[in-house]
């Protein structure tokens, strides 16, 4: 699901920067006040544990597998600040480290997936939690890669409106939303159900623990 | 490619203040490459740039370009492909198009390649002492947790000789994540009483 670098327009990553700062500011501004011996580590494990969900590959109904995206699991577990947090922590990490996904794309893949991911994530969780808790994890896992999925189509898509030559040639990422809405969200419908039922293991597998869900 | 800029990572220099003021100023200026490489759209230009990083970068340089035609030839084929079908079946096909497009994917993710190889990242972000602690102990714990998922996957392939259930792939899946839930939960109080002990939070 990540965007790479090159394919996003000035006029998409510069204001998208602008609108990831405040929100990192707003999910750091209670940790900021208590920056201790147990929180910075803790963001830390927590940065360390979202990188490794991402390596987890997640079987899909057909005998393939994609890789989990783990928001919706540190959403549910620990929080919708810390899992964006975390998470935007990591594709800073994967961009300036490892070379992967890409320094301009970084806010959009942070909002798509580390901020729309845990809150589509948590309110789901909290809406379907009376009815069956059950449901509720699998529809918050499902609904928060599905939702990320439409945040990064949505800003591919509106790439050859925003930044285009004068003979309408796309000067970015070629494709409207008519072609790249079902291109990403059909594969990520059957990628969702795997990380619903990854998430729902692991949730009961915490819940056994006794971790205090968020 | 990871454990080498883990290394990269760790090894140390005579003068901090200085290297980290050069980290600094090189990831300043990759920033700012990075910005006035997405506002050129002609392909010749970006090829002019690309050959001039290519020719900068010095010995590492046919390593690199390697690393980058690798990194970016999944998804670069794939919208390239998807845009030449497209647009010659709407008639409006340009070749132009696709060389920018291509280069200056190449050129960005070279450059990016190119940084990641000169500059100990963690110093670049010396800026932050928050940003620096929490990066430097995350960098520490993805390596473990690479070495763990693999060690999973290659012992969850050695059980099974031949293609695994959907259940079964599910439930190994499910249980890399707890162990790596587990080991960050108890990784984290770990750490807080190494840098207490250490004197990290005193000032």
């Amino acid at each position: 699901m990540h965007i790479p670098d090159g394919f996003l327009s000035p006029q998409t990553y510069l204001p998208a920067y602008g609108v990831a700062a405040a929100a990192w500011l707003w999910a750091a501004k209670g940790l900021r006040q208590r920056l201790d011996e147990q929180t910075v580590p803790k963001l830390a494990a927590m940065t360390a544990l979202a990188y490794g969900l991402g390596l987890i590959m997640v079987p899909i109904p057909g005998g393939t597998s994609g890789h989990a995206l783990g928001i919706a699991m540190l959403a549910l577990l620990f929080g919708a600040r810390l899992a964006f947090l975390s998470y935007s922590l990591v594709l800073l990490l994967q961009s300036l480290l490892f070379g992967a996904g890409g320094i301009t794309a970084l806010p959009i893949n942070a909002l798509a997936m580390g901020l729309v991911g845990a809150w589509s994530a948590a309110a789901a969780f909290r809406a379907l939690r009376g009815v069956n808790e059950t449901l509720a994890v699998v529809a918050a896992a499902w609904l928060s890669v599905m939702m990320s999925g439409l945040a990064v189509a949505l800003v591919l898509g509106v790439q050859p409106l925003v930044a285009h030559g004068a003979d309408g040639t796309p000067l970015f990422f070629p494709f409207g939303f008519s072609i790249v809405l079902p291109a990403v969200l059909l594969p990520h419908a059957l990628i969702g159900v795997g990380e619903a039922l990854l998430t729902l293991f692991v949730w009961r597998f915490a819940r056994k623990r006794n971790w205090c869900p968020a | 490619m990871k454990t080498q800029a883990m290394q990269r990572l760790a090894a140390s220099s005579p003068k901090p203040h200085d290297a980290g003021r050069a980290a600094r100023a090189w990831l300043a200026a990759y920033l700012a490459s990075v910005v006035a490489v997405t506002f050129v759209h002609q392909p010749v230009w970006l090829a002019a740039a690309l050959a001039a990083a290519v020719a900068a970068a010095g010995p590492a340089r046919w390593g690199l370009l390697r690393r980058t035609v690798l990194a970016v030839l999944a998804f670069n084929l794939a919208v390239s492909a998807g845009y030449a079908v497209i647009a010659w079946w709407q008639g409006r096909y340009s070749g132009q198009y696709l060389l920018m497009i291509n280069l200056r994917v190449v050129l960005l993710v070279f450059l990016g390649f190119w940084f990641i190889s000169r500059v100990n990242v963690l110093r670049a972000l010396g800026f932050s002492r928050t940003l620096a602690f929490v990066a430097t102990l995350a960098v520490g714990q993805i390596g473990t947790f690479t070495r763990i998922i693999r060690d999973f996957r290659l012992a969850f392939v050695s059980r099974n000789p031949v293609r695994a259930s959907l259940m079964s792939r599910g439930r190994h899946a499910a249980a890399q994540a707890g162990h790596l839930l587990d080991k960050s939960v108890y990784g984290a109080a770990d750490t807080a009483m190494a840098m207490r002990s250490r004197g990290c939070f005193d000032d």
